[in-house]
């Protein structure tokens, strides 16, 4: 689900473009969030925690806390709520602490 | 709340706690630790907390591997409920020049003398089965040794704290030793921001700040405080072979970093500073510090930095302790300039601190630890140390 009219805000959504969810195609725009094409797509689980393993979403959504910490094109630990959407990025679920590609 | 007590301890890091608890264990419990901030807030609780036994004297060595002893069973020593975070992954000494890959044999030697399970590691073949990713370039030999690691600086200070108190030691904490008293050359007691207390002994464990409080009576203790700054970084998933990453160290490049079993990295370097109290955080620093490691370990590179941090080491001119019984006031004991590794040491030295006070028989001597040692030329020198 988006907005699509709002009476103060404008959107201007940018190009439309597509990448991968766990290996899966989703639709998104370029001026968007990753956070925001996968909410859109109804994706709300977008990690587990370290210790218990316990579902892990969208909580502060301005960058601040690690809620949202997913794996990125090989890259650990990006805040996907402030990071915009690239054509043919590879975004991945992580199941606790990010592992760095050697 | 007493006003008097047998022993005095100023200094509530892992030194002034270990020997109150080492004291207490010994039937000598009517004990007061005072504390400026809280336990563990000064040194102790700022340092790398690395356990290292792969040393070039026999000295530290012997102190590193029966103190190492100690931490490998800390909870239960001192009846502690909670974890000291001993993690034993290791620590990999990187040598970069053939002069110092000398020294790292002559220290072999020194280790195996005393049993400790320390040996060279093959740069082509077997340095990637401890940290599969290290640039071995300028690197012209390494040594590893499985039972070196880390503890939890805090958690192994609130054990000695806990074993203490439940052994009856008066822990006085956010309490500032202003003055020591002293009269017709004996100790008396301590004068604090909560009153005076007197004891006919008092044992100064207050890192680089000892020197000052030792001073008041006329001795000359020759330590000064040295700034060392460490950063944290975010956590990520286990990096070494079999867990986390080993310590890798490098007196060379003068660095060391770790992962710890949370998953975050810590790193130092050693920088040169001025003799100064400052304990604040240089942009320098971390610009440095990230650049030599990133060059040994380019994994690392992507990682973000959370937090950095500075503490101060009581830097003695042969960088080992100074264990000094004061001659101007009978019954004040100045132990400090452990010189960046007390931590590792201290369960050891509290042992021959307090046998010596109990008058238990020893195998190390504790006066060859006085600063007398600056006078008569018998320093108590170090090859290996950061």
């Amino acid at each position: 689900m988006r907005i699509e009219e709002h009476p103060i805000l404008d959107f201007d959504r940018g190009e439309k473009i597509t990448f991968f969810y766990n290996g899966q195609e989703v639709e998104g725009y370029t001026n968007e969030t990753i956070v925001a094409a996968l909410h859109a797509a109804g994706v709300r689980k977008l990690g587990a925690s370290p210790e218990l393993h316990r579902p892990r979403g969208l909580f502060c959504a301005i960058g601040n806390c690690s809620s949202c910490f997913m794996t990125v094109d090989d890259e650990p630990n990006v805040r996907v709520c402030v990071v915009k959407c690239k054509q043919g990025m590879r975004v991945e679920e992580q199941n606790g602490r990010g592992v760095v590609r050697v | 709340m007493k006003k008097a007590y047998d022993i005095i301890i100023v200094g509530g890091g892992i030194v002034g706690c270990s020997i109150a608890f080492e004291m207490a264990k010994r039937g000598h419990s009517n004990i007061l630790l005072i504390e400026r901030g809280y336990l563990s807030g000064g040194a102790t609780g700022r340092c790398g907390a690395g356990i290292r036994q792969q040393w070039g004297s026999v000295l530290n060595a012997t102190l590193a591997v029966e103190s190492t002893h100690i931490f490998e069973n800390l909870e239960e020593y001192t009846g502690y409920k909670g974890n000291c975070g001993l993690n034993q992954a290791g620590y990999l000494l990187i040598a970069c020049t053939e002069k110092e890959w000398d020294q790292f044999q002559k220290n072999l030697e020194v280790q195996h003398q005393l049993g400790v399970d320390s040996y060279p590691v093959d740069l082509e073949k077997d340095v990637y089965k401890y940290v599969p990713f290290i640039n071995t370039d300028g690197i012209y030999g390494a040594t590893f040794c499985q039972k070196d690691g880390h503890a939890d600086p805090f958690h192994c200070t609130f054990a000695y704290a806990y074993g203490a108190r439940q052994l009856g030691v008066d822990i006085l904490t956010y309490t500032e030793v202003l003055s020591l008293k002293a009269e017709g050359g004996k100790i008396k007691g301590v004068s604090t921001t909560k009153g005076d207390f007197e004891a006919p002994m008092v044992i100064n464990c207050a890192n680089a700040w000892a020197p000052g409080l030792a001073a008041q009576v006329g001795d000359e203790i020759p330590v000064f405080p040295e700034r060392h700054q460490a950063l944290v970084t975010e956590p990520v998933a286990p990096m070494g072979p079999n867990g986390p990453m080993p310590m890798v160290m490098s007196f060379h490049r003068k660095f060391y970093v770790q992962q710890s079993p949370h998953g975050s990295f810590i790193m130092g370097i050693a920088e040169t500073e001025p003799v100064s109290f400052n304990i604040r955080s240089s942009w320098q620093f971390l610009e440095e510090c990230c650049g030599v490691i990133c060059d040994t370990l380019p994994a690392l590179r992507g990682l973000r930095v959370v937090r950095q941090w500075a503490g101060l080491y009581d830097m003695s001119p042969d960088r080992n302790p100074i264990i000094e019984f004061s001659k101007n006031a009978e019954g004040l004991i100045t132990i400090c300039g452990f010189s960046g590794h007390g931590f590792m040491v201290a369960p050891r030295t509290a042992i021959l601190v307090a046998k010596h006070l109990c008058n238990e028989q020893d195998d190390l001597d504790i006066k060859r630890f006085s600063a007398d040692r600056y006078r008569t030329g018998e320093l108590l020198l170090e090859p290996s140390v950061v």
